[in-house]
């Protein structure tokens, strides 16, 4: 068993290595997603659109801010689970 | 040979996550104790943050915080600045409190598990189990679909 899951992992690691020699180098600033028109966007944009000094914030909260309210639901809805399992019945 | 070695070099973040997300897979899989399932889940899931940030890196560059922002003391060096790919790093945020929403989801079930069974390893799990509801064991359903198939 442990020498069929230590197969399964080392075929899956040689996979992703293979795959990830295609990724952009590290810190390349020539990357697609750094030379995105979006990423250099939101650079150049976030003070002006939004007020914010910190880009992150920015996007969490301004561009993105429909996604961190669903971020909200989860967490409440894992709250939830969490109260309805570990509460004590009354037997 | 130094080809492949700047090769490795270039992309030693990859191989880093790689070997990372390896080691929580093979704990995901190979250990039979909840508790050290729902770790090497936590790697896993760590490894991923890894991979994205480092994505999100440009040597020289500095945190998404802009220079000069807030006044004119800095803004005459505003213009050269380089700064980092902030994107990745507002994904992982989500993605960081997903993580930490389904670890504490786990580890409730793992306590009731606990609760029910008096233990959290996998094979003492399956065989209490296999002893409270015999019906509901592999024996007793292959069993079950043989007599299905006799009739």
């Amino acid at each position: 068993m442990k020498t069929l899951a230590l197969f399964v992992v080392v075929i899956t690691g040689a996979m992703l290595i293979y795959a990830g020699q295609d990724l952009p180098a590290f810190g390349d600033i020539n990357s697609p997603a750094y030379q995105a028109p979006m990423t250099q966007y939101f650079i150049e944009n976030a003070l002006p659109e939004s007020g914010v000094t910190n880009i992150v914030t920015a996007l969490l909260a301004n561009y993105r801010g429909y996604d961190t309210l669903g971020e909200t639901a989860v967490i409440f809805t894992a709250g939830m689970a969490v109260i309805l399992l570990l509460r004590r019945r009354e037997t | 040979m130094s080809g492949i070695l700047d090769i490795v070099y270039a992309e030693y973040n990859y191989w880093i996550y790689v070997t990372l997300m390896m080691i929580g897979f093979y704990a995901m899989i190979a250990k039979k104790n909840l508790i050290k399932k729902i770790i090497g889940a936590n790697i896993f899931q760590t490894a991923i943050f890894l991979f994205y940030i480092s994505l999100a890196d440009v040597t020289k560059g500095t945190a998404p915080i802009l220079v000069g922002g807030h006044g004119a003391e800095h803004a005459e060096h505003a213009a050269d600045v380089i700064y980092t790919n902030p994107v990745p790093h507002c994904l992982i945020l989500t993605a960081i409190v997903v993580a930490v929403s389904t670890t504490a989801v786990a580890l409730a079930l793992i306590i009731r598990i606990y609760n029910e069974y008096g233990s959290i390893e996998e094979d003492v799990i399956l065989a209490a189990r296999k002893e409270l509801q015999p019906e509901f064991s592999e024996h007793a359903r292959q069993r079950g679909v043989a007599e299905v198939s006799e009739q």
